[in-house]
């Protein structure tokens, strides 16, 4: 059951998780056709090089929206999910590609739950054999003396109603013979977390556990999980996009976008003081409820893109109220610009019969072009010009020309710096505006 | 609802809040048991014929669902959304329908080049923003919009309540918004209606509910709000009751930690504590 230990060099000796330039690609179905069109696989970045460590008796807080990748994070962790490339470390041992029975023995230590307790829970099995169940699967774990099966369903089913007592679901005796149906739902997200605890994991993963639950009885789970941390000295791996929960229970957090981590540190002082960009629009979205202290609020532009061409450069300056000319302007976001100038027939004009239609630009990499009609190529860079006076001022920075070749209109971009996570203070924020 | 206003009912899951809307918009599942009235300018909705609920949906009310991703006909492209609303309501020809929608679309700030799309070609959050264009094209003057940005990113959600603001203001209507979400209330509501088990526990402007409320489960709810200045946890003990046998009396008396006999006997009748600030407490009087 031993696999090889390998020690990360220049770590904390007492992590208990670590995650070492992690990649998840998922990839993208396509038509035969299209397969055989595409020069290189399309794939979805759902990680794209993460690396953080969890210190035992931490709470890790995995912070971002729906689709930055947290909960294939927070799966690879679990390995449920195959990393495409690099490492996880838990306790020391690499255990990226553990298989087999190495692999069962870690789930024992390792354990994971899932937003929805209703689907966490096979409606067939009664809640306490439920919580039970993990007892029965990692049997061989628990030494010959339990072998008789009797014996071992006794010992099961004291152990699941002490389980069951400790996570707050009493009358522990009544609900053992219950279906999840009965539950409400703040007591079903408890036996899952009984169930997850039955096998005393050292770290717990827990994906939006307490999203679904009403606010009355959200604080209450969140207090038990606080309460198990200190009796049990367990980890957490909290993944969720409530700034305001993680806030109150996390020590360190983790803010996730598209794929990457943009800042990461000790929660008390990004909450005081958020550095990144995004982290700055997440925290100021979260509502106040006091109806005295409304205000207005600079909101990112736009939604997430495609995780299958993530923006080049930071992933998140097309939506960045504070981008730079270095942070990765290339030739879609002047096609997204053009698009959205020429959508408004107020500030259009006439624009769309000189640069358009918005169909014949096209975006390779640092470059948007054009094939002009045959008359027309200079009056079309003049007026793309005149366009780009109303452009962020960071985006006409990044212009390195808009010229004629031939036939074709070409606006160019200059690359963008390299971006690299750097220490500011007692965080790591991964941001030109720092670096 | 008073004209112009945005009313908030805020509830927890199966408080009833739902259902409050689809009612009022006559959409309830059929044999569904309704009494009482609901009056819309002086109209009676609860007589209406099928008929005239039709014209009505839409024209004069209209709602936003939760879940934009499944709201939206996966066969029909944005454009045909738009034609089948409107001539279902006005005897106009394609064309005029579809200049309507182009304008409706632009204004949500989507290129009118997209109404050709099907619906899955849009990310949420402008399947949302179709919704709201789909439901105000016809200029309804009350919008009920049910939890319209559950579904969202956190920041999206926020563009959405700007958007819906702004609408509001521009086409001088009211606004229904059900929501599980306090803070959102804090932030957009006039007024405030709270639903507990079914029942109407607390109504006033959003300032006397969130300043001073007097029903022990709004005082309840209002604490258990993790927001970022969150000191300490609270919650209310106990869960919503089942409702095939609710409590008798106050249904918030089992969770309740002033309950007395009283409450377990009598049901609380809405009073008005102060101007304008409704709670149905039999001891309203003692948080005032």
């Amino acid at each position: 059951m031993s696999a090889p230990v390998v020690a990360v060099q220049g770590e904390p000796a007492n992590e208990l998780l670590r995650l070492d330039n992690l990649k998840v690609h998922f990839p993208v179905k396509l038509p035969f056709i299209q397969r055989l069109l595409q020069r290189e696989e399309a794939v979805v970045h759902a990680v794209d090089g993460v690396s953080f460590g969890i210190r035992a008796g931490e709470i890790l807080g995995l912070v971002g929206e729906s689709g930055c990748g947290k909960s294939t994070v927070g799966r690879s962790c679990v390995r449920l999910i195959k990393p495409t490339s690099g490492r996880i470390f838990f306790a020391g041992q690499n255990i990226t590609k553990l298989g087999g029975e190495n692999l069962r023995a870690l789930r024992r230590r390792i354990q994971i739950i899932f937003q929805d307790p209703h689907a966490s829970l096979n409606p067939a099995m009664t809640i306490g054999r439920g919580i039970g169940h993990p007892l029965w699967i990692h049997r061989s774990a628990f030494g010959p003396q339990k072998s008789g099966s009797e014996a071992f369903g006794q010992w099961v089913r004291q152990r699941v109603l002490n389980t069951m007592r400790e996570v707050g679901l009493t009358p522990e005796e009544q609900l053992y013979d219950k279906f999840p149906g009965d539950l409400s739902g703040g007591q079903k997200q408890r036996a899952v977390i009984a169930r997850a605890l039955i096998l005393e994991p050292n770290l717990l993963v827990v994906d939006e556990g307490v999203s679904m639950l009403d606010m009355s009885i959200r604080a209450k789970v969140l207090e038990l999980m606080l309460d198990l941390k200190r009796r049990h000295g367990l980890t957490y791996l909290f993944i969720t996009h409530d700034l305001a929960t993680a806030k109150f229970i996390c020590d360190r957090i983790a803010i996730m976008y598209m794929g990457r981590i943009v800042e990461i540190g000790p929660a008390r002082e990004i909450y005081a003081d958020p550095k990144h960009p995004y982290t700055k629009a997440l925290l100021q979205v979260i509502p106040i409820p006091d109806p005295d202290k409304r205000k207005e609020k600079v909101l990112p532009r736009g939604e997430v893109p495609d995780a299958v061409h993530p923006p080049a450069g930071c992933r998140f300056h097309p939506r960045c109220p504070a981008v730079l000319a270095t942070c990765g302007w290339e030739g879609r976001d002047f096609v997204d610009f053009l698009d959205e100038h020429l959508s408004d027939p107020k500030r259009a004009g006439d624009d769309e019969s000189i640069v358009g239609p918005i169909e014949g630009w096209h975006a390779d990499g640092l470059v948007a072009s054009l094939e002009a009609k045959p008359m027309s190529v200079e009056k079309a860079v003049e007026r793309v010009e005149t366009i780009l006076a109303e452009a962020p001022v960071a985006m006409t920075q990044a212009i390195e020309s808009v010229s004629a070749q031939k036939r074709t209109v070409m606006v160019r971009f200059h690359p963008p710096n390299q971006l690299r996570q750097t220490q500011v203070q007692d965080r790591l924020v991964e941001c030109l505006l720092y670096q | 609802m008073r004209k112009g206003e945005t009313l908030g009912v805020v509830g927890e899951t199966g408080c009833g809040k739902s259902t409050l809307g689809k009612a009022i918009l006559g959409i309830l599942p059929v044999g569904t048991q309704v009494e009482g009235k609901i009056l819309f300018r002086g109209r009676d909705l609860t007589m209406l014929t099928n008929q005239m609920y039709r014209r009505l949906r839409g024209e004069e009310i209209a709602l936003i669902f939760q879940d934009p991703m499944t709201r939206l006909n996966p066969l029909m492209t944005v454009q045909d959304h738009f034609i089948e609303e409107i001539q279902a309501h006005e005897p106009v020809s394609s064309t005029e329908a579809r200049t309507r929608a182009r304008e409706a679309l632009i204004s949500m700030g989507i290129h009118e080049a997209r109404i050709r799309n099907y619906p899955h070609e849009f990310s949420g959050g402008m399947r949302q923003r179709i919704m709201i264009a789909l439901a105000l094209v016809l200029k309804p003057s009350l919008l009920i919009a049910d939890e319209p940005t559950t579904s969202l990113d956190v920041i999206v959600e926020a563009q959405i309540l700007e958007i819906l603001q702004d609408l509001k203001q521009a086409y001088s209507m009211s606004l229904l918004l059900i929501t599980h979400n306090l803070g959102i209330v804090a932030e957009v509501c006039d007024r405030v209606a709270v639903l507990y088990a079914g029942k109407l526990v607390e109504l006033g402007s959003v300032r006397d509910i969130f300043h001073k409320p007097l029903h022990p489960y709004t005082q309840g709810l209002l604490s258990s709000i993790i927001h970022l200045e969150t000191k300490e946890l609270h919650s209310i003990e106990g869960s919503p009751p089942d409702l095939i046998a609710p409590p008798s009396g106050c249904r918030f008396h089992p969770r309740c930690s002033f309950a007395q006999s009283i409450c377990m006997e009598k049901v609380p009748p809405l009073v008005e504590f102060e101007p304008g600030h409704f709670a149905a407490c039999h001891f309203g009087d003692k948080f005032l």
